[in-house]
């Protein structure tokens, strides 16, 4: 039985062994990557270098291919064995991609282990560290992690001086203090609480609704305005970026949808701030939409619908227009350039405040939910909805009307970009694309113009209103 | 807590207007005086009285050691537990106290006597150990002055 000493330890090992075995076998490690206890030995790797005391001085080979012999007296952690090692990492993490935080074997990975161990510096930090609580839920919104906090007090600030609900503390004292909600859940009510995901300088504040959907850098954003309310701030909506679609069977609508909003600063409109339900315009941009075209509520080519309509328009003798305060300036100024002098125009609110939404605020939120009210009224007036008795064409143009204030004889050519019920009820149905499908403007109510961006196409049966209003009007295009 | 207002009112004269939020450290001291703790409505009280966000007063009654949600025996012992004094031997007096109490830092005796605490710096580093009883300062704390301490409070 060959004797050898390993880091000064003199250890019996058994004849044939490598310095390897013999080291594992006695609880010396050893690191290495392309050994294997159950497979043959490469020597590829050449990482479990180590050296060997001789007369000429301490020479280094591979302990997995080197025999054990009696009296050999072996280092693992030489200078010259640091030195060797270190440079065997550096050229086997050469082309090595870093991609730590995405990949599936973090945490795990042995390349990543050694190169902390024996590439990188070492932490200088010796303490154990203070233990918080993670997945902590700031409000239904949001979810904190304390051990990622680094207590900037950025969130707090700005409930104290932004957002005003006071919402948030720095509990506690030194290493123990947390950001907390106040007792009195006043942040769960704070219709601004989301921005300070955004001010968040680490990943302490994560917004529940996108928690571990995507990593942001297979999202692009594309700057858009916010319907939700006359305010218009402008906004990113981040999406899945074309180059790195999801290729897996039904991720059609995961590839077109949007994945979160954010604020784009904005000193004329919004700052840098957006309230929540800006930050949920997914959910009211993702609405059930309308496809198919109708007539009198039974499905129909879109062409067929168009030469109805049209001839509706020519043969109407009193046509009205109810025309919608969610449409771009560009499609309000195609329904007046081709059918403004044929109809008389109203402009209508399409959405309202729906129960337990804030209404209006001093800082962003305003009462009127429409966010080009200002576009539609500058072309068509702010004469109040009145649709005449003896009108006999009603033209509706998105949601929000009812229905019953249109005369009883009137024919109805109806545009929504929405699933309603409504919608069969007209003589003719168009289903028209949504802010998200197409370039455009809106004008706030302070009179600033904002600009959107298309991000995803629309469905073949949909129709953009900015090219139906000239083929209504016989102008071309129609066939 | 209402019963207080009038002292808060007398406090409230020392401070300019518009700096309701720096009569939160005096008014809950004041409270504490009185009930030997802060109690949930002496919070409510408080914020209803100053008009502060109420998550002001709870970041200061989690700030401070000194000050205290629950009720303590008749004695509170408080050694100081910060550097100055553990290099002097604040470790042994913490252990000794708790071998002479049968408690731990933060419990009370089974006879309500004595509550033991361990504190932040007490601001008197050049006399450590500091051990303060109710509101006494003890400096220069050793082992046989605890036990000598210990047992002239035990006395009825």
């Amino acid at each position: 039985m060959p004797r050898l000493t390993i880091d000064g330890r003199e250890i019996e090992a058994k004849a044939g062994q490598t310095v390897m075995e013999a080291a594992r076998e006695h609880g010396i490690f050893i690191p290495y990557f392309c050994w294997h206890p159950q497979l043959s030995v490469p020597g590829n790797c050449r990482i479990c270098v180590v050296g060997v005391d001789d007369k000429g001085g301490e020479w280094v080979d591979i302990a997995c291919n080197m025999p054990v012999s009696e009296g050999m007296v072996v280092h693992t952690n030489s200078e010259k064995v640091r030195a060797r090692r270190k440079a065997t990492m550096q050229f086997i993490t050469l082309n090595h991609p870093v991609d730590c935080g995405i990949c599936d074997k973090a945490g795990e990975c042995t390349l990543q282990d050694y190169h902390y161990e024996y590439n990188g510096e070492r932490s200088v930090s010796v303490d154990a560290k203070v233990h918080a609580t993670k997945h902590h839920d700031l409000s239904e919104r949001i979810v904190l992690d304390n051990e990622r906090c680094i207590q900037c007090t950025r969130c707090v600030r700005f409930t104290r001086e932004v957002s005003k609900s006071n919402g948030l503390g720095m509990i506690s004292r030194a290493d123990h203090s947390l950001v907390r909600a106040a007792e009195d859940g006043s942040f769960g009510r704070d219709p601004y609480s989301d921005n300070v995901i955004d001010i968040c300088p680490v990943g302490a504040l994560l917004s529940r609704s996108f928690l571990h959907k995507a990593r942001v850098w297979y999202l692009k954003p594309t700057a858009s305005v916010c319907p939700g309310c006359s305010r218009g701030c402008t906004v990113n909506l981040w999406h899945r970026r074309p180059e790195w679609r999801l290729k897996a069977p039904g991720m059609r609508t995961a590839n077109e949808s949007i994945d979160r909003v954010t604020p784009l600063e904005n000193p004329a409109v919004n700052g840098p701030w957006i309230c929540n339900k800006g930050r949920d315009l997914a959910a009211l941009l993702g609405r059930a939409r309308a496809e198919v075209a109708m007539l009198k509520g039974r499905p129909a080519e879109l062409q067929g619908a168009i030469a109805r309509a049209r001839a509706l328009v020519a043969s109407a003798r009193r046509p009205v227009a109810v025309v919608s305060s969610w449409a771009s300036n560009e499609e309000l100024a195609a329904f007046k350039a081709s059918l403004g002098a044929r109809f008389a125009t109203f402009v209508k609110a399409d959405c309202q405040p729906e129960p337990g939404e804030v209404v209006e605020d001093a800082l962003l939120i305003r009462a009127d939910k429409n966010p080009n009210t200002a576009g539609a009224r500058a072309l068509f007036g702010d004469a109040p909805l009145a649709i005449p008795p003896d009108a006999d064409l009603v033209l509706v143009w998105g949601e929000g009307l009812d229905f019953g204030l249109i005369p009883p004889g009137a024919a109805i050519i109806h545009l929504n970009a929405w699933l309603a019920p409504e919608n069969g009820h007209a003589d003719v149905f168009f289903p028209v694309s949504i802010q998200t499908e197409r370039d455009g403007h809106y004008t706030n109510f302070a009179g600033v113009t904002s600009a959107f961006a298309k991000c995803f196409p629309k469905a073949a049966g949909v129709a953009d209103a900015a090219a139906l209003f000239p083929a209504l009007a016989g102008a071309g295009g129609g066939e | 807590m209402k019963h207080l207002i009038p002292d808060f009112e007398k406090m409230k004269e020392r401070f300019p207007a518009g700096f309701e939020s720096s009569l939160v450290l005096p008014c809950l001291h004041r409270i504490q005086a009185d009930r030997g703790f802060v109690a949930d409505e002496d919070i409510d009280g408080l914020v209803a009285y100053l008009g502060v966000p109420r998550v002001q007063v709870e970041e200061v009654l989690s700030y401070y050691t000194m000050l205290r949600r629950e009720g303590i025996g008749r004695t509170h012992l408080q050694v100081c537990r910060n550097i100055a004094c553990s290099m002097r031997g604040a470790e042994g007096v913490i252990e000794h106290a708790c071998k002479r109490l049968g408690v731990k830092p933060g419990e009370t005796t089974a006879d309500g006597q004595f509550t033991l605490s361990t504190v932040e710096c007490l601001g008197s580093c050049g006399t450590a150990p500091v051990m303060m009883v109710n509101d006494a300062y003890h400096e220069n704390m050793t082992l046989a002055e605890l036990d000598r301490l210990i047992e002239e409070l035990r006395q009825p």
